[in-house]
């Protein structure tokens, strides 16, 4: 932590980023996101279990874009992320220094993107274990039973739109929900709505999820929606053996062609 | 407020037999909005087109539904009888009563119900239409022909005597193509080169052509009258300008072993070398593959003895860029060669050669000055069997097609031998004659009443050599399969024509179809032979299929005209049934994000990125933008596009929507 601590004060003594995405703790000893634009309150900054946002959800906000140069500090989810919003063209790497947290909590010396990306190469980009369980779970269901758990689950979302929030790659300035002419999805929370709401999330993010989890974990009513967008992962690393965020030059995988790409599911 | 007139047409009784027309019309009648539905026997026709007219002007219609037959055909006919009524043609649709309704089903209340549920959707869908204006692009009056053979050069010279601008792409060093290889030509057996040369030096002099050899294109992108091609000079390692084409360099260059691609291995070449004397242009290219500088790193022997210094040994390739409004490919084929067969050894043995072989052996600038010598030990063939159909027409050597132009060269091989060697024997298997054409089957029955070539009818099962002779084995299936057996001196095999090398890549790269065999396909085998399935792009000679001289040059005058009439225009006119990608005030600008997966999708490369900036240069925002001149509507994107940031004009989200929910309403 305190070499997170002092290679922030470097950055921004040396002007060389204006701000530093990280965590502080928050007055309840939970961890909140924190904009450091000052060397003198670096010191704020945290690295513990208590810090699980995606952090890199901050990165296309205009307010956060106009800080130009900035550094963050990232885990795996975090630089996955980093990655897709790149190939998405979201993100310029180059306006990016990524103060890399290992899995036991250390800083990684991560001077460039195709260093980071050499580090996510030799890490298991599958799903989280304690979720992989619970697919697994689900998968042996016939599909009208998962249907109906669905059906239970989604019958308690109140739309407020935190899964989408909470997810970088919802970086759109606006959602299909917000689309009214025609209105696709009905703004009320109803069964059917809801359900609508929730596919259409998922869809929009098949192969592009990178299992960070946020979307569930954000849900204030605790529908586990992450598991939707990993099951389609798992999908994408079957059918192309694609996991997304692993190169800033990928292309989208269900938008592109490969004469190698698997066709077993056209029926 | 919308005012809907509705038109059901009966089409005669292709949709009365089966569909209600009278009730179609009056349920329709009801709805809201529609102020006029009626039914007419023929829609399409000059009456029930004067009904449409009269009834806008009449009711002051804002949207016309003609429920008749598919929009394919007639949709342009309404559109039009609109237009004269003085309705935008954009606002009306065509609701198809026939191939989706009346021919599939059974005269039943359902057909009936099922026909008011399509012309429903259709008036709701047409109560969002907007007036649309038609788009215009210009056009850019340079055309490019890909292939320096007789076709490309026939194609050229045709446009350039319009008076249009032509840039010619050839890859070999030469234009000429396979014509300048030929000794004589049938059915007149005059001379190839003699007839071939004068076009080619036409050409190089014409003021309107631009000849780009040993050149190949690099990409194309763009639409009708608007391409861009980028096209790889490959270095030619001289100066062209410098180089007076004196020959010298060709003379001292150490490397003398190489085979001649202008001979068909029957010679050698050096490494820098000008194809053949009547080469255009006439200067010379280095090999790099097989030039000793290039390979060792010293040499430089043709540096030293050029009076001009013309040699660049560091010269790179060169890649320019052209505007190009139509495009012509003429790349030619080839053929395959005799170690495509197992049955004939290989191409183990010399003396079996193939037609294009023995075109050089008889051509008077050819290895043996015209002097028919057979290659192993350059003895004059006593006995030569030439054996049609090889490849060709047969399935099981994945060849199903006719290569066209063998029987007749074939006989003129025969014909060409007999004349150059009056004792020989020549002796030609053959499956059939297809001597088609003008004074073609004359041809063929000179060789074989004239010159008194053996003709046999069979095939031929093996081929092997025994004391130095190649002992043929075949059946005359004209004497009851009778085995056949000749000792042949030399073997000529007329090979299966197929497409050229690289015709794929370059089809996909003009994004045009091929068929199987990798030649280009036509947009409509009888009524549309020249044109391709894209816009702007048209075909001329074998790379359509194998074709001879005289049909090669029809081709590519019918390509010039379909080039001079597209250059007549100065703009083209395309339906604005395009997407539009949504624009607003600062500072969203657009509800685009930029993340261009739509650009990865599009099939006609339609989609641009265009930077939304402030007045000192600072980019604000990347958006997608379509292209007008590309975009085909197709509708990919806007499936695509997550924030539906994009629209379809004509086929709106709002008006899916819209034909959907009318769909789920009751009426």
């Amino acid at each position: 932590m305190n070499n997170l601590i002092s290679r922030a004060k470097e950055l921004l003594e040396s002007k060389t980023v204006n701000v530093v995405i990280g965590y502080e703790a928050g007055p309840t000893g939970l961890a909140r996101p924190a904009f450091i634009t000052d060397s003198a309150k670096a010191d704020k900054l945290i690295y513990d279990e208590r810090c699980v946002q995606n952090l890199a959800v901050y990165l296309t906000k205009a307010e956060v874009k106009n800080f130009g140069k900035m550094a963050i500090v990232a885990r795996l989810p975090v630089m996955r992320s980093i990655m897709m919003l790149i190939s998405e063209q979201q993100v310029i790497g180059d306006n990016l220094i990524i103060l890399g947290i290992s899995e036991d909590n250390s800083l990684l010396d991560i001077a460039s993107i195709s260093v980071m990306q050499g580090y996510i190469d030799k890490c298991d980009l599958g799903n989280p274990s304690k979720d992989r369980e619970i697919l697994a779970e689900l998968n042996k269901m016939t599909p009208e039973e998962k249907f109906s758990w669905w059906q239970n689950q989604f019958s308690k979302c109140i739309k407020c739109y935190a899964c989408r929030q909470a997810c970088p790659m919802c970086y759109c300035i606006r959602c299909t929900v917000e689309v009214n002419q025609p209105q696709w999805i009905p703004v009320q929370a109803n069964a059917h709505g809801n359900t609508e709401w929730h596919i259409l999330r998922a869809m929009h993010l098949a192969g592009r999820c990178i299992s960070c989890g946020e979307c569930g974990r954000a849900c204030p009513v605790g529908i586990p929606c992450h598991l939707l967008t990993m099951q389609l992962a798992d999908q994408v690393w079957n059918y192309f053996h694609v996991h997304a965020g692993t190169s800033d030059k990928m292309n989208s995988v269900l938008s592109t062609y490969e004469p190698n790409d698997k066709e077993s599911f056209i029926i | 407020m919308a005012r809907i007139g509705v038109f059901v047409c009966h089409c005669g009784e292709n949709i009365s037999a089966t569909v209600d027309c009278g009730k179609v019309a009056e349920t329709i009648g009801k709805l809201k909005h529609v102020v006029l539905s009626t039914e007419y026997k023929y829609m399409c026709s000059d009456p029930g087109q004067t009904l449409i007219k009269e009834a806008i002007k009449e009711h002051n219609l804002t949207g016309v539904v003609v429920s008749a037959c598919s929009p394919r055909m007639h949709e342009p006919t309404f559109r039009k009888a609109c237009a004269e009524g003085g309705l935008n043609p954009y606002l009306c649709e065509m609701a198809n009563l026939r191939e989706h309704c009346s021919w599939v089903h059974e005269k039943n209340e359902l057909t009936t119900e099922k026909a008011i549920d399509i012309v429903r959707t259709q008036v709701e869908k047409v109560k969002l239409n907007s007036a649309l204006q038609p788009i215009k692009v210009p056009v850019t009056k340079t055309a490019m022909v890909i292939g320096g053979g007789i076709a490309g050069i026939q194609a050229a010279l045709d446009i350039a005597n319009t008076g249009h601008k032509v840039v010619m792409i050839e890859r070999s060093p030469s234009i000429g193509g396979h014509m300048s290889q030929l000794s004589e030509t049938f059915p007149t057996l005059d001379c190839s080169q003699c007839i071939l040369t004068p076009r080619m030096v036409e050409v190089a002099q014409h003021p309107n052509i631009t000849l780009y050899t040993y050149a190949e294109v690099e990409s194309v992108e763009g639409f009708i009258g608007n391409f861009t091609v980028k096209v790889r000079k490959k270095a030619k390692s001289l100066d062209e300008k410098l180089c007076t084409g004196c020959g010298l360099c060709t003379t001292k260059c150490p490397q003398k072993k190489i085979p001649n691609e202008f001979e068909q291995g029957m010679g050698m070449r050096p490494a820098i070398y000008i194809p053949f004397p009547q080469a255009v242009p006439n200067r010379p290219v280095i090999d790099r593959e097989h030039c000793t500088y290039y390979i060792k790193g010293k040499c430089k022997i043709c540096e030293i003895v050029c009076p001009t210094k013309a040699i660049r040994f560091d010269q790179p390739d060169e890649i320019i860029e052209l505007q190009i409004g139509a495009i012509v490919a003429a790349t030619g084929f080839d053929i395959k060669h005799a170690d495509f067969f197992p049955e004939y050894g290989y191409g183990r043995y010399k003396d079996i050669i193939d037609g294009l072989q023995f075109e050089r052996l008889a051509s008077a600038s050819g290895p043996t000055s015209g002097v028919i010598k057979r290659p192993s030990d350059g003895q004059i063939p006593k006995n030569i069997v030439f054996i049609a159909c090889a490849g060709s027409r047969d399935p099981a050597k994945g060849i199903a097609y006719c290569s066209k132009i063998c029987c007749m060269y074939t006989a003129k091989h025969a014909m060409l031998y007999k004349h150059k060697v009056h004792e020989g024997k020549a002796h030609v298997f053959y499956m059939d004659i297809r001597s088609g054409g003008k004074n073609y089957d004359e041809f063929v029955r000179r060789a074989i009443e004239e010159d008194h070539v053996n003709y046999i009818r069979g095939r031929v099962s093996t081929i092997y050599e025994r004391n130095g002779k190649l002992i043929v084995k075949g059946v005359d299936t004209l004497l009851s399969s009778m085995p056949v057996e000749i000792e042949a001196d030399m073997v000529v095999l007329a090979t299966a024509g197929v497409a050229n090398s690289g015709a794929e890549e370059l089809a996909q790269k003009l994004h045009i179809s091929y068929d199987s065999h990798k030649f280009f396909a036509e947009a409509h085998p009888k009524l549309k032979p020249v044109e391709t399935n894209t816009a702007g792009i048209f075909l001329a000679g074998a790379c359509q299929n194998p074709k001879d001289i005289p049909d090669s040059v029809s081709q590519a005058s019918g390509s010039a005209v379909k080039v001079a009439a597209l250059f007549s225009q100065n703009e083209l006119t395309r339906e604005p049934l395009v997407a539009v990608v949504n624009r607003m005030g600062p500072p969203l600008h657009s509800t685009c994000v930029g993340c261009f997966l739509c650009q990865a999708v599009c099939p006609y490369q339609a989609i641009e990125r265009e930077d939304i900036k402030t007045r000192d240069g600072k980019v604000l925002k990347s958006l997608a933008k379509i292209n007008e001149g590309l975009c085909q509507g197709c509708g990919t994107c806007v499936a695509l596009c997550r924030s539906k940031s994009i629209d379809l004009h004509g086929y709106s989200n709002n008006q899916v929507y819209a034909e959907v929910v009318a769909l789920l309403n009751e009426y």
